[in-house]
């Protein structure tokens, strides 16, 4: 799932300085499943935050609501009535949950609380790895299940293991890097029902 | 704040029932226990078919039992329902059903009837 890391305190709070009545989103997805974004993160980052801005003697209040998947609009409904009691908003989801608050509530400020990082595996409780940076094109199938990056010696004792080391002789194109712009993806079982019209 | 002695804001969920009411009426009426729901389900299908799978059992066990007693549910009872509404559910919003039940809704929402009593899941919690 996607992996992140909570931003700096300091870093948090300078992003939402100026706003007195702030609330933080957290997302019950992939971010609860890494420890970063949850319900309870959400609660201890705003304690964090309570004693920053009483010690600053700022007079900002946060509070925090957590929904199941920030990047679902069906998910995001419950907060419509909240939101319009805040000036602005916090999450705690990953860039694509931050960006569906933010369409979905274009006149309120809103400020990542975190730093998203990977799609990546668990290893240990609060271990993750990156795996996959979602280029759009993957070459598992020819590299043992190793991420080039990850170094060819790997994937060359791998595929030996396997008996298929002609995977590695075989010459692909080059790599289209198309995570260098903004996808969107639509399942081919669904793609009737959003073709374009022909003129 | 007030709270009742079992610990729970019973304000809290009834808002959420109220806010919801209709399509939540709505939904327990149209139920027709016909279990067509199961097969879209990949839980139920990876969990040899086990019923504490099916959606239909999901959201009654939960929030029609929420909706039931208007609210007036005890710590425990929701604590116990936690495991259905994260463990047996992923909010993969791929069953389906014929009555055009919105099933992934009825979970969504008692998940956050849970959630604003502070019961949910913590992904560390059986580590
Ligand atoms: S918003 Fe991001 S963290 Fe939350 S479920 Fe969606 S992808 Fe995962
Ligand atoms: S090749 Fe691309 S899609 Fe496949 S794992 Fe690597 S980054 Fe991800
Ligand atoms: S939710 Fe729909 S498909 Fe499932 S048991 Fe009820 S009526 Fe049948
Ligand atoms: S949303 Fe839950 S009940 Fe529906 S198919 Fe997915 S896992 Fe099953």
């Amino acid at each position: 799932m996607v992996k992140v890391k909570r931003k700096p305190l300091e870093e948090i709070a300078e992003s939402v300085k100026g706003y007195t009545k702030i609330l933080n989103v957290g997302c019950g997805g992939c971010v609860s499943v890494c420890l970063a974004g949850g319900q309870r993160e959400v609660k201890t980052t705003n304690a964090e935050l309570t004693l920053l801005f009483e010690e600053k003697g700022i007079n900002s209040r946060v509070d925090g609501y957590t929904v199941e998947r920030q990047c679902n609009a069906a998910c995001l409904e419950e907060l419509d009535d909240l939101v319009v009691r805040y000036d602005c908003l916090l999450s705690m989801a990953c860039g694509a949950g931050v960006q569906m608050l933010a369409e979905r509530y274009p006149s309120k400020p809103v400020f990542p609380a975190q730093n998203t990082v990977a799609i990546g595996v668990d290893r240990e409780i609060g271990v993750y790895e990156e795996k996959c940076r979602a280029c759009g094109r993957c070459v598992l199938a020819y590299t043992g299940g190793i991420w080039i990056p990850c170094a060819w010696n790997d994937i060359y004792i791998r595929l030996k293991q396997q008996n298929r080391l002609d995977d590695i002789k075989k010459i692909h194109l080059a790599m289209e890097w198309q995570n260098s712009t903004p996808r969107t993806i639509v399942q081919p079982q669904y793609e009737h029902l959003y073709a374009k019209e022909e003129k | 704040m007030k709270k009742n002695t079992k610990g729970v804001d019973h304000r809290k969920i009834k808002n959420i029932l109220d806010k919801n009411k209709a399509k939540i009426e709505l939904s327990m009426k149209a139920c027709a226990h016909c279990s067509m729901c199961a097969e879209s389900c990949f839980l139920f299908q990876a969990r040899n078919k086990d019923p504490r799978y099916m959606p239909s059992y999901k959201f009654l066990k939960t929030l029609g039992v929420i909706y039931k007693k208007k609210g007036k549910v005890d710590r425990v009872t929701l604590e116990e329902m936690k495991p259905i509404l994260w463990k047996r559910c992923v909010l993969c919003t791929r069953c389906y059903c014929p009555m055009g039940i919105d099933i992934p809704y009825l979970i969504r929402t008692a998940r956050s009837i849970c959630r604003s009593q502070d019961v949910y899941y913590r992904y560390d919690e059986d580590a």
